[in-house]
């Protein structure tokens, strides 16, 4: 075990003449403590920094949602000055979709997809290192800006807005630059994701039997690789607009204010089914395990992943409802976004599918997955209003908008990575998270998500438009905004509840040995946490759940054997994911 | 078992460490990375392009702006410049797989040395053109996307440099020569998209 390893593992090229060898002149000591990690090209350790490091943004750009609170909780309030909330807004909004959610799928993705693919790690580990260094670089650039002078122009910074003429200060330089660097490391990242599932899936491990958090993964980097690109542009004109003097935005000149709405949301759409889609692929994952029951229509979740982003594609007029548009552009967007519904629905079908009549353990993971079909459910039905262009005429900019956007991030992209936290914890530590705290912290979640959010459709069909500092006290308006705000620190508490559960957990949670969760899926095949290597030897795939395959197969023999190996590995034990005992 | 090479058989019992990576597909991990980043690139291009479309079919402006004019035959001359340089490097890449040093040599130096020319003419026209990208919204858009494709020679004669560089120390082989085919693959990517960009630019 302690041989060099070869500085790229993905470099077999297609049967050489001669076998390389690799002549060990000396043998370095390995690095640890903090060198280890900053060295680091595991996939494990870049997935474990991915993970602490987005779940930072998470608690800033939660910090900051709580401060927008406090400021609404009063009519008229005057806690924070007009320009300080319109900074928080656009800290928080951009921070939880550019630091937040799409990194910390990337961070459960370098985790996980080599594990449940049974490879060694990425198909190109320097440039998984590089990918997290500079989503790093991006949040340092994007969070130095509040020492100087944050960007006030909202997450979509809408041209003219974000125009020199009105934000000169540098604010909206670092959010470009923030753009850019953060779209780099996701490129890198997603292209790293595809050839990693494409080139390096265990023997018998065909595209019918890969695991559904991987289809997921892989239709997240394939509308990565698609939209960011556009952004990335986007940003580029922007930058150039502010500081060189083009007029790409800028309609005195020729340019239009609208190009950018068009390109903002040739992104920001398919965005949103980046944020979502490897959600769906953790419930996936979870649902059938806690239901001790295999997945209903593994085909057709697959399938409608693919159908969801091919179709997200081609809706993100639908945010621009408001823009000067002929009618039968609105028209047509508004039948693109209804068609989303269709595949989405087949999803929630059959996950409740996978439930009915299994033999469910009400764990928290289930908890978290179940809680998120509910609330993701809202968040889908709402949308369908807002598809319907008169409807969205009513209600765009308001609070109704800000509801509906929560329902499907919060509700769906946040319980899903919770889901996915309690689920994996036990994999990448060793050890279980606290099944009492982790349960204290969903049912916090749910009901101050509940509170926060579902109050928030009223204040919009009121007319309280989003993004102002403050509204007059007529109607509910106060009494609302306060339900929303106590809502909102009744759920920053849950989140807070899993923080410590995680913090305990690391030093007093139970063993939990190679499986604890009889999963389906390869992961839980090696101990936890996995060895730098992940697998000593990989089992030929033969099922969705190459798992209960191996389970099967022990029980049969009535002892831990060797599994069907294309190499028997000598030097080390038999692994010990073959006992069948292990765990609960 | 498909594609793992029968490694340990020869000296089981000194085996350490993972077993072999399996491959589950015939093409590259780099092949394919470079594939993807094209993608991508292409989607940067789409969106400049559709800035393109904004300031001219959207907006109604007239292409070029008035008083302006684009020099379609020295940039028909460059363009031809640009896509000999495919074919000199695709002579290379035969060369290096049938064994043929001189042809590696001579046609990664010339590939080198038509992308240079090519920079070095747009860089001229930029020079005597007349208008700059703060005039006019067309003058954005010519000189953005012009830029773009420019940025993208840049890039690709560093790679191509070092190509050049390393085919002169006696680098790849018959066998051996991923090295020259990737960035190759990237290189005609830039030449096929110059002749969209001189299209959509000058001609049309």
């Amino acid at each position: 075990m302690a041989t060099t390893e070869t500085p790229a593992p993905s470099s077999t090229a297609a049967a050489p003449p001669a076998l390389p060898q690799i002549v060990a002149h000396k043998v370095e000591r390995p690095n640890t403590g903090w060198t280890s990690w900053v060295t680091t090209t595991d996939h494990k350790k870049i997935g474990i920094m991915y993970l602490v490091l987005t779940f930072v943004f998470f608690i800033l750009g939660g910090v900051e949602a709580l401060l927008i609170r406090l400021q609404l909780a009063q009519a008229d309030n005057t806690l924070l000055s007009p320009q300080t909330y319109n900074e928080l807004f656009t800290m928080h909004g951009t921070t939880m979709i550019f630091l937040f959610v799409v990194p910390i799928w990337a961070g459960f993705g370098n985790y996980f997809v080599p594990l449940m693919i049974g490879a060694r790690d990425m198909a190109f580990p320097k440039l998984n290192a590089m990918s997290f260094w500079m989503l790093l670089m991006g949040g340092i650039v994007f969070y130095a800006s509040i020492f100087f002078s944050p960007p006030e122009c909202g997450w979509t910074c809408y041209s003219p807005l974000s125009s020199s003429n009105y934000l000169p200060t540098s604010g909206v330089d670092a959010w470009i630059f923030l753009i850019h660097l953060t779209g780099i490391s996701s490129l890198i990242g997603a292209i790293n994701f595809y050839a990693t599932i494409a080139n390096m899936r265990a023997p018998g491990l065909g595209w019918g039997r890969l695991p559904l958090f991987v289809w997921t993964i892989l239709t997240y980097s394939i509308l990565l690789i698609l939209a960011l690109p556009v952004i990335a542009a986007a940003v580029t004109l922007l930058l150039t607009d502010r500081h060189f003097g083009t007029h790409f935005y800028d309609p005195s000149s020729g340019g239009s204010p609208l190009l950018w709405q068009h390109l903002f949301w040739f992104f920001g759409h398919p965005e949103v089914y980046i944020m979502i889609l490897p959600g769906f692929g953790v419930v996936s994952e979870v649902l059938p395990v806690f239901a001790r029951k295999p997945i209903f229509g593994y085909k057709a979740i697959a399938a409608a992943t693919v159908v969801i982003a091919f179709l997200g594609l081609l809706v993100w007029a639908h945010h621009m409802f408001a823009t000067p548009s002929p009618t039968i552009v609105l028209v047509f967007f508004m039948m693109s976004s209804f068609l989303i519904a269709v595949p989405t629905g087949v999803k929630i079908f059959n996950w409740i599918a996978t439930l009915w009549r299994g033999t469910i353990e009400y764990k928290t993971p289930l908890l978290f997955s179940v809680g998120f079909i509910g609330t993701f459910l809202i968040g889908g039905i709402t949308g369908v209003f807002l598809a319907i262009f008169p409807v969205d005429w009513q209600l765009t900019d308001t609070y109704f908008v800000v509801a509906h956007l929560h329902y499907v991030l919060v509700g769906g992209s946040v319980f899903t990575i919770f889901a996915g936290l309690y689920y994996w914890f036990p994999k990448m530590t060793g050890r279980m998270m606290f099944e009492g705290l982790g349960k204290t912290s969903f049912w916090l979640m749910l009901v101050g998500f509940h509170t926060t959010f579902f109050v928030q459709h009223a204040i919009g069909l009121d007319g309280m438009p989003r993004r102002v500092y403050e509204y007059p006290d007529v109607g509910n308006l106060e009494l609302y905004n306060q339900i929303s705000t106590v809502g909102s620190f009744i759920l920053a508490t849950g989140i807070g509840v899993t923080v410590f559960n995680v913090y305990r957990s690391l030093k007093k949670g139970p063993i939990a040995g190679p499986d604890p969760w009889k999963g389906n899926t390869l992961e839980w095949y090696t101990q936890s946490p996995p060895p730098a290597n992940n697998f000593d030897s990989v089992p030929r795939i033969r099922s969705v759940e190459p798992m209960k395959d191996i389970r099967r197969q022990v029980a049969r023999q009535g002892e831990p054997a060797e599994p069907q190996v294309p190499i028997a590995s000598a030097s080390t034990a038999p692994e010990q994911g073959l006992q069948p005992s292990s765990g609960g | 078992m498909d594609a793992a090479v029968p490694l340990a058989g020869a000296h089981d019992t000194h085996h350490h460490g993972p077993p072999e990576a399996n491959r589950s597909s015939r093409v590259d991990p780099q092949l394919l990375g470079m594939l993807l980043f094209i993608i991508s690139e292409i989607m940067v291009f789409a969106a400049f392009f559709t800035a393109y479309f904004f300031i001219r079919i959207v907006g109604e402006n007239e292409w070029p702006a008035r008083g302006t004019e684009l020099p379609v035959l020295v940039a028909g001359v460059n363009t031809a410049i640009l896509l000999s340089s495919s074919l000199t490097l695709h002579w290379a890449q035969t060369s290096v797989k049938n064994g043929n040093r001189f042809g590696l040599k001579a046609g990664m130096f010339t590939t080198f040395l038509l992308g240079a020319t090519f920079l070095l003419v747009q860089v001229n026209e930029y020079v005597h053109i007349g208008f700059s990208p703060a005039d006019h919204a067309q003058g954005s858009v010519f000189y953005g996307l012009t830029g773009l494709h420019g940025a993208h020679v840049f890039i690709g004669l560093l790679l191509l440099g070092v190509v050049t560089v390393r085919s002169f120390r006696g680098h790849f082989s018959k066998e051996e020569h991923r090295g020259l085919e990737i960035p190759g693959i990237y290189w005609h990517f830039v030449d096929v998209m110059w002749i969209v960009v001189y299209t959509t630019i000058y001609i049309i």
